[in-house]
């Protein structure tokens, strides 16, 4: 983060101060989506949602967990531009225990799979196309291990034929009395030579992790895995960061290396680099107040280290209470994604609230945020406005463009009542971007690699990730809104370093590979 | 516990109980069968507590050597039930370290109370400590163990209420895990008995509780609204917590005290005047601070971060104390009435303190060292601890290990030594102590290490917290 002056400096005469209202239309009763997440104490973290395409039509399809329920698959029928539609399948995901869900392609044959986490053993499900799964976690050597698995990351280390898994898993469920300090070790599932995984390696200390991804934070060429721990349960933690290096054991940042101790009740994480620095703001979310990270001023000549600043307090964005509804407790954040929803070129921030069951303490009624970045770098609060203020007990959810008019939609998975999904109904929105990468090798997906988007002046950068979030992510597609511009260049940097050439693209969908964009309907 | 055949099979009046019964249990059992009902009330539930207080001190001087009594008098039952309170400190929101205070001070006077008429000769704190009526009377015959567990079962829900779903399902799970231990210890009469007697004594103090002005905790004990208009000598917000733009229960020196007669009882005298000016004392008090922190050894380091006892983090600072005893407790065998009678006159001290502390502090309204030092020394300064929400002098930790140690002092001698295994669990290591106030003075100079509090906060924290303590150990625990 060079500075939020510098942001103003760039984004003030490219966009109107106030921005763009956006507006949603809530069709949970008519989307055909039934799936609530449901289960007691060992449900009462999980439940994401889980976007990606399953049957190659180029439309986003939907898994939601279900908890001690069964978990739905629902394949989406929405017409462009459409109400939002969607049709349970039978998958062969419709097992229980369920925490949450990602998506990726593991076994680089073009179609995603699924990394199904769970209180007892984690799946990999291999996708067999038409959105039908089954289980394949024997046949790649995936030691699903039994814990209480609630955090979901995947990269591919330079020169691997494999992704690298990384799972949090959460406290020893087995303890009752003393449940507190019980967090078991979160694990490192890496290649092994012959193919598929190698035995989990133990990521210790581990602190019950809720949320962790595979991020280059500093824009340095490779991803080191940042986790983020529940306070409640953990001793002697806190947040941490790991370097990932290849044929290297991970192991911690250390103060030495400038990091700084934070201890909070990490939920979810959500990455971005808000201001095109290279390097990626996060957003953590937790209990009261959030954190928005943005890393501190580099010391000219100084190697980079991972020292944040808290810019939630001056952005405006610690969400730290109701907005709405006149329950003035402090909040519970769960899964939190930025996208931009108004199509304004900024990045919005979207957080799941809920409370953890019935703590009095907390707002029981905590409507979800919709966050919408202004010109000047700080959010204003538009659920109200924009109609997704729901006062369900949120867990996971997801951004995505549902219905292909190029406006986010969102999806949020309620505990023990039925996900909600809405329809991004914005009048006057700006035009957008969507693209898909398509890599070369086992990498499909380009899990690494940087987009760089310039418009009217306006530059934007998206990391291509798979973690974060809570219970669940997205993959596939990644949205640019482009404001007034009538075109955009557009290039992107591949997970080997490699910088793409420059492409003059004007709004709509498109695949990218290393060849250049093609045009999607 | 008791090996068999060394226990006292006894009698109790009306039946028969051949289940073993360990040395404090037979004792409670004996004095129960010498007095009728009427005798078993305390005397002291008659005695005017003004005319206690303005009497010639009563020595608490109980440091005498007592035999060891085996764990299934109760002090397994404590034990467990203890620790459990210390995680349920820790992990429910609304307490901060004087809600912590309170609570420890209300389940201390339950379990004292609880076992009066029992073992040790106790005697009710009743006509003592402020507001509190004379208890329900102990019928004869009753099972210490199974009284605390009643006890225990019918506060520790109440008193954390709030906490989260894994709290409620740890006090199940307690509660659950020491009936087993306690099954088929006694008849089933002696067991409901002694069960009830236990849980109408706690719900006693549960009554009196909820009149103290300090049992609603809103929004984490945080006002709604920002502080305003502050003076450059006053408190302001030291952080970008949103819910910490406004102090932290600025209403707590109005809650109703026990020994002292409100929260301005044990005053202090004013801190140094404010200046800006170099060389005053104001101006050197915060230098202290920010030269210190500049120069910390790795052992000033070290302590300010043993006793930063951060509430949602630790058992907050009273908590440590309990930690600290429930130590000693296991390393001495303690028997179940000393504790009973420790637990509640350091949560008296504790609480007490806290109130005075908060009285104080919202007199003054102090500004932090990070506001002052930032100002005036260096914009970037960071002091080694966060700096608590409200206002500075005097220190919290300061007033309440001065408390704790001066009644602890009371209790077990001078010189009374202890290793401190507090914070184990979080990668701290035991720190060994030679006594109570030796505790108490590295607690409290901890917080300038900390860069949390000016040497005043400090020295006079430890002045309010000796001044409480002298008040505290007057009052009357056991049979003359």
């Amino acid at each position: 983060m060079r500075s939020l002056i510098a942001l103003l400096a760039c984004a003030t005469p490219c966009f109107a101060q106030e921005p763009l209202a956006p507006e949603y239309l809530e069709e949970t009763a008519t989307a055909g989506l039934s799936t609530a997440y449901l289960g007691d104490w060992q449900y009462m973290v999980g439940g994401g949602a889980a976007v990606f395409d399953c049957d190659g039509d180029g439309a986003q399809d939907l898994f939601l967990s279900g908890g001690e329920g069964a978990s739905g698959l629902y394949r989406n029928l929405s017409e462009k531009g459409g109400a939002l539609r969607f049709e349970k399948r039978d998958s062969g995901l419709e097992m229980e225990a369920v925490t949450g869900a990602w998506p990726l392609d593991v076994d680089s044959n073009g179609i995603a799979d699924l990394a199904v986490l769970r209180v007892g053993a984690n799946k990999l499900m291999r996708g067999l196309g038409d959105c039908r799964f089954e289980d394949a976690s024997d046949d790649w050597n995936f030691d699903g291990g039994d814990a209480w698995s609630t955090a979901f990351a995947a990269t591919w280390e330079r020169g691997a034929d494999w992704p690298t898994l990384a799972v949090g898993n959460y406290l020893n469920r087995k303890e009752e009395a003393f449940p507190w300090g019980s967090c078991t070790a979160n694990w490192l599932h890496r290649p092994a030579e012959s193919g598929g995984f190698a035995p989990p390696q133990e990521l210790l200390p581990s602190f019950c992790a809720l949320s962790i991804l595979f991020s280059d934070w500093g824009g340095q060429g490779f991803a080191d895995l940042r986790v983020s721990n529940d306070r409640e349960y953990y001793k002697g933690g806190q947040e941490q960061l790991w370097h990932i290096a290849p044929h290297e054991d991970p192991r911690l940042y250390t103060e030495a290396e400038g990091w700084k101790r934070l201890r909070i009740w990490g939920m979810g994480i959500a990455s971005r680099d808000l201001d095109a620095d290279g390097d990626t703001e996060l957003f953590l979310t937790s209990m009261a107040d959030n954190k928005l990270q943005s890393l501190a001023p580099r010391v000219e000549g100084a190697p980079l280290v991972p020292v944040y600043e808290d810019q939630a307090f001056a952005r405006g964005a610690t969400a730290h209470r109701p907005y709405t509804g006149g329950d003035l407790h402090p909040s519970t954040a769960w899964h939190a994604q930025f996208e931009d929803v108004n199509n304004d070129g900024l990045a919005d921030l979207f957080v799941a609230k809920g409370n953890v069951s019935s703590m009095p303490d907390f707002a029981m009624k905590d409507p979800n945020n919709l966050l919408v970045q202004k010109a000047d770098g700080k959010f204003a609060e538009m659920g109200d406005v924009a109609g997704v203020a729901s006062m369900g007990n949120a867990r996971g959810g997801a951004l995505a463009d549902f219905n292909r008019d190029g406006l986010m939609d969102l999806v949020v998975v309620n505990r023990w009542e039925p996900a909600q999904i809405w329809r991004n109904v914005t009048k006057g929105a700006g035009g957008f971007l969507q693209l898909s990468l398509a890599d070369d090798g086992d990498n499909g997906n380009a899990i690494g690699a940087w987009i760089e988007v310039e418009a009217e002046g306006h530059k934007q950068r998206r990391e291509i990730t798979v973690g974060g979030g809570h219970g669940g992510g997205t993959l596939g597609w990644t949205h640019f809104g482009l404001g007034a511009a009538k075109s955009a260049r557009v290039r992107v940097i591949w997970p080997d370093g490699s910088e793409g050439a420059w492409m003059d693209l004007s709004p709509g969908f498109y695949r990218v590979s290393r060849s250049g964009a093609e045009a999607q309907p | 516990m008791a090996a068999k055949g060394n226990v006292p099979q006894i009698n109790f009046p009306g039946r028969v109980c051949n289940r073993h019964l360990s040395a404090g249990a037979a004792l409670w059992l004996l004095i129960a069968q010498t007095f009728s009902d009427e005798d078993a009330v305390p005397l002291t539930h008659r005695i005017n507590r003004r005319a206690l207080l303005g009497a010639a001190a009563v020595p608490l001087l109980l440091s005498m050597p007592r035999p060891a009594l085996a764990a299934d008098d109760g002090t397994a039952v404590l034990a467990d039930w203890y620790r459990l309170v210390l995680e349920l400190v820790r992990h429910t929101a609304t307490y901060s370290p004087p809600v912590a205070s309170r609570s420890f001070a209300y389940l201390g006077i339950t379990l004292h109370e609880a076992l009066v008429g029992g073992p040790g000769g106790l005697v009710s704190l009743a006509g003592q400590v402020q507001g509190l009526t004379a208890l329900p009377k102990p019928p004869a015959g009753l099972d210490p163990a199974l009284v605390l567990q009643g006890a225990f079962t019918t506060a520790i829900p109440v008193l954390f209420s709030r906490t989260g779903p894994t709290g409620q399902r740890a006090m199940a799970a307690m509660a659950a895990r020491q009936d087993k231990a306690l099954a088929g210890r006694a008849d089933a009469a002696t067991d409901a008995a002694s069960r009830a007697h236990g849980a109408a004594v706690a719900a006693h103090i549960l009554a009196w509780a909820e009149t103290d002005g300090g049992a609603e905790i809103e929004n984490m004990g945080f006002p709604m609204e920002a502080a305003k208009d502050k003076l450059l000598s006053q408190w302001v917000p030291t952080s970008k917590v949103a819910v910490q733009q406004a102090p932290l229960l600025p209403y707590w020196g109005t809650v109703r005290t026990f020994v002292l007669s409100s929260g301005a009882d044990c005053g202090l005298p004013p801190p140094p005047d404010f200046s800006e000016e170099p060389g005053s004392a104001f101006y050197n008090e915060a230098k202290e601070v920010y030269d210190t922190s500049r120069s910390l050894t790795d052992e000033q380091k070290l302590i300010a971060r043993f006793w930063s006892d951060d509430p949602m983090l630790s058992s907050t600072p009273p908590g440590h104390w309990i930690s600290i005893m429930l130590g000693i407790f296991a390393r001495d065998a303690t028997p179940i009435d000393r504790q009973a009678e420790v637990l509640a006159l350091l949560g008296i001290a504790v609480a007490d303190a806290f109130i005075a502390c908060w009285d104080a502090k919202f007199k003054y309204d102090l500004v932090r060292p990070i506001t002052y030092i930032r100002r005036l020394f260096d914009p970037k300064w960071e002091p080694l601890l966060n700096t608590p929400p409200f206002p500075e002098y005097p220190s919290g930790h300061s007033t309440q290990s001065g408390a704790a140690a001066g009644v602890l002092t009371a209790l077990f001698g001078e010189g009374f030594g202890f290793d401190d295994a507090t914070h184990e669990d979080d990668g701290l290591p035991v720190r060994p102590y030679a006594s109570f106030a030796e505790a108490a003075n590295e607690a409290a100079i901890s917080r300038l290490y900390g860069g949390i509090h000016f040497r005043a906060a400090i020295d006079q924290g430890l002045a309010q917290g000796a001044c409480i303590a002298a008040k505290v150990t007057q009052l009357k625990t056991r049979e003359a």
